[in-house]
């Protein structure tokens, strides 16, 4: 047990008290299920800390007409019993409700899920990708509003200097799907995952995660999409094909799996999404 | 920093790291050695304990944001020289229990499943057992009892409830 250790650990009851530890230099400590492995992982523990689980604007969750809000502090269990059974969701329930184990998604927060820089394999950033996520951060000069794609790519630099507070999903979507791979059935990291979303105008975006470092939208896989009949691939079988023909992706090596493996793996798992997106209601 | 929690019912205050693991303070600090530290990671559930009811890893759970919440170990469900737990009772008479590595934490997990889902079916119980990984594989029996026990349940409460009256 670590004994002694002299180090800074601030409980911020309010967004401006996390911001200003932030800018000081503290980590921001959510769930902690991340942060508690830096010792496995080679990497000394910080030695200033922020807490921000005792600031309920964090743990909310507010659907609205055209819109949902998420807490950054919302855990992946309570993600999935508020959203569970709202139509066009249904990525974003499935990677809330299928990753990691149950212990671990009563703990583990969405914001953390996005917010560890050195985690590829988050479920819930490919299926905010695909639904067309914007996230909000708190700055020294206000909330600012951005999409989860340059959050993703630029996560050392705005994080350095602002706290996620929230997660909004606008309501337009008609159906999702969240497909992942592991190696065994549960409890695993997913080798690859695939997630789709389809809106009022059939429009389908695409997202893929663990596969490469950071989670993307797999653009060219959209745009050839788009180029069919209707907008969309309506036999599962075209879509894996057009994914083994737009496969850009170029594989991370890991203890999990090779990257090659991962990048060979995605029509499949494209070919299962757009099954399940066909067997929502109306799209079959 | 000091933090103070309850601990099986009573008032227990830390000082020291306050990201040290709540699992190494109930081993090494408080001797509650039920909770077993095996993978450290969250993927085992062996260290599985409840806080504010709710069952997690205590591997992954920095003491630091424990302040003010009711933590209950294994230990807090029967003292050795008491009366098991009825879960743990049906466990031993199921003779479901072999090296017995998870089963703290076995128990923890599927207790306050079983609390929170009473018409559970096979297929629920195993998913709820995804964190708790069994070594000598004995999941069949364990999910056996837990059924067992969860049908129990409701006789009692449709009894109870003068359904049957």
């Amino acid at each position: 047990m670590a004994q002694s250790v002299e180090r800074s650990f601030t409980v911020a009851g309010s967004i401006d008290e996390a911001l200003a530890a932030r800018l000081q230099g503290a980590v921001v400590l959510a769930g902690g299920t991340w942060l508690l492995r830096d010792p496995l992982r080679g990497v000394e523990l910080p030695e200033a800390v922020v807490a921000v689980h005792r600031i309920p604007s964090l743990s909310e969750v507010i659907v609205e007409a055209d819109r949902i809000v998420i807490g950054a502090g919302v855990t992946h269990e309570a993600l999935g019993k508020a959203l569970r059974g709202i139509a066009g969701f249904e990525a974003v329930v499935c990677a809330a409700e299928s990753a990691a184990n149950p212990g671990i998604r009563r703990v583990a927060t969405i914001g953390g899920n996005l917010c560890s820089i050195d985690f590829p394999a988050a479920d819930l950033a490919p299926a905010l990708l695909a639904c067309g996520a914007a996230v909000e951060l708190e700055t020294t000069s206000g909330p600012k509003r951005i999409d989860i794609p340059s959050l993703l790519n630029d996560r050392p630099g705005l994080l350095d200097q602002s706290i996620l507070t929230k997660i909004l999903l606008r309501r337009d979507l008609i159906a999702s799907a969240h497909i992942r791979l592991p190696l065994r059935k549960a409890g695993d990291y997913p080798v690859a995952i695939v997630s789709l979303a389809l809106d009022q105008d059939r429009r389908c975006r695409i997202a893929v995660g663990s596969v490469e470092p950071v989670a993307r939208r797999w653009t060219v896989l959209e745009q050839a999409f788009a180029a069919e009949p209707g907008g969309f691939p309506r036999v599962p079988e075209r879509a894996e094909a057009l994914a083994s023909e737009h496969n850009d992706f170029d594989g991370r090596d890991g203890t999990e799996a090779d990257g090659w493996y991962r990048r060979q793996v995605l029509p499949v798992l494209i070919k299962r999404g757009v099954a399940a997106l066909l067997e929502s209601e109306g799209l079959a | 920093m000091t933090v103070t929690f309850r601990l099986n019912g009573e008032d227990y205050r830390f000082r020291d790291d306050p990201m040290t693991p709540l699992i190494d303070i109930l081993r090494q600090e408080r001797f509650l050695t039920g909770t077993k530290a095996v993978c450290r990671e969250g993927f085992c559930g062996a260290c599985t304990v409840h806080v504010d009811g709710d069952a997690v890893p205590s591997c992954l759970k920095p003491v630091g944001l424990l302040e003010g919440c009711e933590v209950v170990t294994i230990e807090g469900l029967s003292a050795g020289n008491q009366v098991l737990h009825p879960l743990q009772a049906a466990f031993e008479a199921a003779d479901a229990v072999q090296c017995g590595m998870c089963f703290p934490g076995m128990v923890m997990s599927l207790l306050a499943f079983m609390r929170d889902n009473p018409d559970a079916s096979r297929d629920d119980i195993k998913a709820a057992m995804v964190g708790n990984i069994c070594r000598c594989t004995g999941y069949e029996r364990i999910v056996d009892t837990v059924a067992d026990c969860l049908a129990q349940q409701r006789q009692t409460a449709k009894v109870a409830g003068g359904a049957d009256v």
